[in-house]
């Protein structure tokens, strides 16, 4: 049984009259792929806001390694080490593709960074790696806003791989992507999973579900209705009822 | 003539140190701040006091008008930097009409409406340099190093950081951000420069009055930014001197009284805005980009 | 009595803020567009109404013009500024910079043309007559009294009950759910506009004839609109009517206590304590970091 990275216990939120999450208990352990699944509104979204800190729990924990965040800054919790996409990507859009992944492992908010020229130049070479592994090292300078959506979402992926952290909370990073880069994209993810890190995947398609979750997580009106291995949840008659019930009908 | 060449050329300077630092907020760090003549003003009032009562040494007296600058614009930013754009912007106004008063009635410290009179002459170290043509050099200089101290911060990982909130806050904020310290530091920055501008510009008039710090003042040095380019190291220069050099250009043409140029000033940089946010809101010099 | 005087000119000067504040949060409200220039409509209202009576116009008629004016500026600066720049970019800053840019200009043109100071219409309405011991109130109170009740009415009346009332309503909070009606996203930004530009009409008429309008009134009246959006609670179109009342009876209150040139200066005071310390407002939806 690898370690626990982060584990939320209880976890529920309120809006007004709205539950959009209820009671929810998730732990995402080092090296294992968790995905989120469940039809839109059922809180996927809303639990990773909860996890970074962007929303207040009204009532549970997230436990990172163990210590409560509950109340921590989101900016704080992103230093203490969880990473995290956005299914809009939220790229900085008029810098450039090498300085939106420079601005991730440049933590310290203020006029220099700690180290000197030695450490400088050791997160010079990381955000070089992180080019390399997703294939951006080619359009280094090009700005985020000219890029093509492929390389867009590569470049989120980039971000997050610069910053070391272990724990990866990904929204729907894959999604539209053609089958060569995304099997590209899902590589990239498994080599990360072999270094130790855990992620954490909102995700609608199926085939990104089964290739790269070790377990799933379903979801729905902010319950939590099953937590097993791929196999198990996507042959459940009563979850894919909900899911493409649900699915068809919503959006 | 040439002295009136000069003076013009003086003001571009001062004007164009102010554009520039307004860029810091603007343009890079996405602060939208409609009160930057508030600064420059307590810049000027600062730095014309210490030349008055102390000693007009141009360097000390910047350097007063910049920390006075710098360090009153905390009172803003500490509290109006947390909340969202809109909010900000009513704040600042606030700050813009509320500052407005508080100099016309504070007579000890700005002179109340009739302003401070009799600035001394500029004096370096010294030497004296309030000769229109020595003048213009110590506002060159200050240009410069107001350019190359905003260059070198743009450049370093505070000015990425800054860009970063800019053009998206909240991803910014996960990859660790403080956005309201790193907006505090931008905004103290950037009012630390106005303050030196506002400090120049008292000894070039040798006398100030709360009529060159208010609401329209802002909107111009706004227009300075907008109009020469956002986010870009030559744009406030070229919006400075545009609108600088636009009252001398107006004057010669025939059909406009005198009394009203600076009417059709206005209208001509407020058209402009508009024109510009709809086909290059990146202004002048910035470049064309995507969405 | 000097209170019940300053109380009457309050609520005089708050119904006019509440006017064109609720206009400014209507248009705000359903379109999330910052309309800064707001108070251009405002100027070309005043002096739209001005020239008409310069020129002998009947009243009404002066209105109607008023009115049309000040619509029209409403739907070209919708449809020529604010919707090219929201297709293209449509950024805070850029929408916002637009607006300011308008603003300016509208503002000196009507410099240009009608001059930098104050004009006024004269009107009887403003005739005061002593009521009670030393308290004088003019006709044009009860005017501005009347006229809000039944525009506010009417507003209301619209956003609660019409089709369209709902769409607008609808509009920031669902876009989704306005196809489902077979409402359009477009036409119904200009409604805002139409109804947000016309409920500053009455109070730039009035304002004509009480104090005068000049060219910077413009800026006035839109940072107090601004204020009281803020301070009534973003979204809330009676939040920000009450608080442009409110403002403008303490604006003329203050004075019993400070001096004259920080009357207005306190609104402002007042705007700043609400942005730290309850930027939600009065009434409006809780606000997020």
């Amino acid at each position: 049984m690898s370690n626990v990275l982060l584990s939320v216990r209880g976890l529920s939120k309120n809006f007004g009259g709205l539950a959009a999450v209820q009671s929810v208990d998730m732990d995402l352990q080092e090296g294992v792929v968790t995905a989120l699944a469940g039809p839109n509104g059922a809180g996927k979204t809303t639990i990773f806001n909860l996890m970074t800190g962007n929303l207040v729990a009204s009532a549970g924990d997230v436990l990172l390694h163990g210590k409560s965040i509950i109340g921590k800054k989101p900016h704080r919790i992103a230093q203490m080490g969880i990473a995290r996409s956005f299914q809009d990507l939220r790229l900085f859009t008029h810098m450039s593709v090498r300085d939106n992944v420079l601005v991730a492992v440049e933590p310290e908010s203020w006029f220099w960074q700690p180290g000197g020229k030695a450490a400088w130049h050791k997160r010079l070479e990381t955000v070089e790696k992180a080019l390399e592994r997703t294939g951006l090292s080619a359009m280094a300078d090009k700005r985020a806003v000219d890029l093509s959506y492929a390389e867009t979402k590569f470049l989120s992926l980039a971000r997050i791989l610069a910053t070391g952290s272990k724990i990866w909370l990904l929204d729907e990073p894959a999604s539209g992507l053609d089958l060569n880069s995304r099997n590209r994209f899902i590589n990239i993810l498994r080599e990360a999973t072999a270094d130790g890190v855990t992620i954490c995947l909102i995700e609608h398609n199926l085939d990104v579900m089964t290739q790269l979750a070790d377990r799933i997580a379903f979801l729905d009106q902010g319950k939590k209705l099953a937590e097993d291995v791929p196999e198990k949840v996507l042959r459940d008659p009563e979850l894919i009822a909900i899911y493409f019930g649900k699915s068809q009908s919503g959006n | 003539m040439i002295n009136y060449i000069l003076n013009l050329l003086t003001l571009a300077t001062i004007y164009s140190i102010a554009a520039a630092s307004l860029n810091v907020l603007v343009g890079y760090a996405g602060i939208f701040s409609i009160a930057h003549a508030i600064f420059f003003g307590l810049g000027a009032y600062a730095g014309a006091q210490f030349a008055l009562l102390i000693v007009p040494d141009v360097l000390l007296a910047s350097l007063i008008g910049a920390v006075v600058s710098g360090a009153l614009s905390l009172l803003l930013a500490l509290p109006a930097l947390r909340v969202r754009g809109e909010y900000f912007v009513a704040a600042g106004l606030g700050l813009q009409m509320v500052g407005i008063t508080i100099f016309s009635e504070a007579h000890s410290l700005t002179g109340g409406h009739g302003g401070l009179v009799g600035i001394p002459a500029a004096t370096l170290f010294g030497f004296d340099v309030s000769s229109p043509g020595a003048f213009l050099i110590v506002c060159l200089v200050a240009l410069l190093l107001s350019l190359a101290v905003i260059q070198i911060l743009m450049r370093s990982s505070f000015g990425r950081a800054l860009m970063s909130i800019r053009d998206n806050e909240s991803a910014a904020e996960s990859f660790g951000k403080n956005v309201p310290l790193l907006k505090t530091l931008a905004m103290v920055v950037g009012c630390a420069i106005v303050g030196v501008a506002g400090t120049l510009f008292a000894f070039n008039l040798a006398f100030i009055n709360v009529e060159s710090f208010t609401l329209e003042q802002s909107i111009l040095m706004l227009a300075m930014v907008v109009i020469g380019g956002v986010g870009t190291l030559s744009g406030p220069l070229i919006g400075a001197v545009f609108l600088l050099i636009l009252p001398a250009i107006l004057t010669f043409i025939p059909f406009i009284p005198p009394t009203e140029i600076g009417t059709v000033q206005q209208f001509i940089y407020g058209s402009l805005m508009a024109v510009l946010m709809i086909f290059k809101p990146s202004g002048i010099a910035g470049k064309t980009g995507g969405k | 009595m000097l209170f019940l005087q300053l109380l009457a000119s309050g609520i005089q000067t708050g119904i006019l803020y509440a006017l064109t504040a609720a206009g400014f949060a209507l248009i705000f409200g359903a379109t999330k567009i910052f309309h800064v220039a707001h108070g251009a409509t405002f100027v070309i209202a005043g002096y739209a109404f001005y020239e008409c009576i310069q020129l002998g116009m009947w009243w009404p008629w002066a209105t109607l013009v008023s009115f049309v004016m000040a619509i029209l500026a409403g739907i070209l600066m919708a449809v020529f500024i604010y919707r090219p720049i929201q297709r293209s970019e449509g950024s805070f800053f850029t929408v916002f910079v637009a607006a300011f840019g308008v603003s300016i200009a509208v503002q000196s043109l009507i410099q240009y043309f009608f001059g930098r100071g104050s004009v006024t219409v004269s009107s009887s309405l403003t005739m005061a007559s002593e009521v009670i011991e030393g308290l004088y109130l003019a006709p044009i109170l009860a005017v501005a009294i009347g006229v809000s009740i039944v525009l506010f009415g009417l507003v209301v009346l619209f956003l609660e009950k019409k089709n369209a009332g709902l769409g607008l309503r609808a509009l920031s909070e669902n876009p989704g759910l306005l196809e489902a009606f077979g409402l359009n996203a477009k036409n119904l930004t200009v409604l805002a506009f139409v109804i947000g530009s016309a409920l500053v009409v009455p109070a730039a008429i009035l304002t004509s004839i009480s104090i005068g309008i000049q060219p910077s009134s413009g800026s006035k009246v839109m940072l107090i609109s601004l204020a009281a959006t803020i301070v009534g609670g973003i979204g809330s179109l009676k939040g920000a009517a009450l608080a442009g009342l409110f403002l403008g009876i303490i604006e003329n209150l203050v004075i019993t206590v400070v001096d004259t040139q920080w009357s207005e200066a306190v609104s402002f005071f007042i705007l700043f304590a609400f942005i730290m310390f309850r930027p939600s407002g009065l009434f409006g939806a809780s606000v997020k970091r």
